[in-house]
């Protein structure tokens, strides 16, 4: 390895992918327990909370994460009835929350759905009641169907992550980018650009290949 | 109601010819995107399900190295990283870092989209074509295309929605599209409710009109027998 590399990637290492990892772990738990939550509520045949979480899962969709994230991070601490300024890491882990947990609701409420109904009547007949049922008999059930998804959805969490560099986060990008412009005003003023990102997009490809390789493995295995 | 009593619509409407001119950068960059995503993904996809030598091996590593790295990073790779290749620097507009980042992007996910659904038509059709007397390129033009492209269609129309939401990635390169002119905005104004409210509304019009567009597109050309 040369020698302007070995601080460069320590760096990188140290503290750029433990800021990543640890915006990833907040998303994916966050988006996990939410989406979960919301896409079983959405299998009630009640309009007006169906329409409401619908609407929910629209508009976290159809928002890029940038956009939700200046959202959480700018906007809202402004609002006169918020007033609460948060870190960039929460404002970042927020907005990945926000996308992800629609997604996860999304995949939640196909799944709860496609556990045949003789399920829901067998557990009713069992004196469960309608918390005990969805706890105990159903997403137990419907986890089979959620699992490859939500191995789909750690990697894209994963890779969006680095748009947390936008609102200032030091993650894997953002180290990066900041090695190339110590590297660019030390003698002899080479940025290495190229080897940097270059870089970056292998280590993502590390962590990301085998998650996706893992999802299409589930799958085939579990549906 | 004191978030609504506060807030200023009067500063929106002063600033709608700004959004307007973001909002045309956003559309401009995401249908040359779009219409170069659909070339790759029709192509390569015709490669993969064909398996074209060679051509469907590279297309394989370019949709994995693709779809497994954060398009943020590509999209610093094409501006910042091949401009200090050793050697051969090369150096691009930023409008065609724009177009060709989102478009390589949208090409590798349309490649696998557009895989599944020329490898989703039956093989008796292809037989029956070549039976007929076409040449295996007619028989990929006049019976594959058009009903893998049908099966493809709702996979590759989330592409093109992911494509154009993509594109407010590029203010992190300063490109002047819809969210940089939305984030030039507040950082003069310090308007952040308003700036930021308004920009959400815009893309989720433009995202829910696009993708509502798409639905009438999809029953239009919905294939005979699933009528």
């Amino acid at each position: 390895m040369p020698e302007w590399a070995n601080p460069v990637a320590h760096y990188m290492l140290h503290d750029g992918l433990t800021a990543t990892l640890r915006i990833a772990v907040y998303a994916v738990i966050g988006s996990t327990v939410l989406g979960v939550v919301l896409g079983t509520l959405m299998t009630i045949r009640f309009l007006p909370l169906q329409a409401l979480i619908r609407l929910y899962v629209e508009v976290w969709r159809g928002l890029p994460i940038l956009v939700t994230i200046f959202l959480v991070y700018y906007a809202l601490p402004t609002a006169p009835a918020i007033h609460h300024r948060f870190g960039a890491i929460t404002g970042a882990s927020i907005g990945l929350i926000l996308w992800g947990s629609a997604q996860v609701a999304e995949a939640t409420r196909g799944a709860v759905q496609s556990i045949p109904h003789e399920q829901h009547e067998a557990a009713a007949a069992l004196g469960f009641g309608w918390v005990g049922r969805h706890r105990s008999v159903i997403l137990p059930q419907a986890l089979r169907r959620l699992l490859p998804p939500l191995v789909s959805l750690l990697a894209n969490i994963i890779q969006n992550t680095t748009i947390a560099s936008l609102i200032g986060v030091t993650e894997l990008l953002a180290t990066g980018q900041r090695s190339i412009e110590r590297l660019q005003l030390t003698p002899p003023g080479d940025s290495h650009a190229f080897a940097i990102y270059g870089a970056l997009l292998a280590a993502f490809f590390c962590i990301s290949f085998p998650l996706t390789r893992l999802a299409i493995f589930l799958e085939k295995r579990l549906v | 109601m004191t978030l609504l009593a506060s807030f200023d619509w009067h500063f929106i409407w002063e600033h709608v010819p700004d959004f307007w001119d973001g909002l045309k950068a956003t559309l401009k960059v995401a249908a040359i995107g779009i219409g170069g995503s659909l070339t790759i993904g029709i192509v390569l996809g015709a490669a993969r399900a064909h398996r074209v030598p060679v051509l469907s091996w590279l297309a394989v590593v370019y949709v994995e190295v693709i779809r497994n790295t954060p398009i943020l990073v590509q999209i610093f790779f094409i501006a910042g990283g091949l401009t200090q290749i050793p050697g051969h620097p090369i150096r691009l507009e930023p409008f065609t870092i724009a177009w060709l980042s989102v478009m390589v992007w949208g090409g590798a996910y349309n490649t696998e989209n557009f895989r599944a659904g020329f490898e989703a038509v039956p093989a008796r059709y292809r037989e029956a074509g070549l039976a007929l007397g076409f040449s295996r390129v007619a028989t990929f033009l006049n019976v594959t295309l058009p009903i893998g492209a049908r099966i493809a269609l709702p996979s590759s129309i989330n592409t093109y929605v992911s494509v154009l939401k993509n594109t407010s990635l590029l203010t992190a390169i300063g490109f002047a599209e819809l969210t940089n002119t939305a984030y030039s905005l507040e950082s003069v104004s310090f308007k952040a409710t308003e700036v930021y409210f308004a920009l959400g509304v815009t893309y989720l019009l433009v995202v829910w009109s696009l993708s509502a567009l798409v639905r009438v597109v999809e029953r239009r050309l919905l294939l005979p027998e699933a009528r």
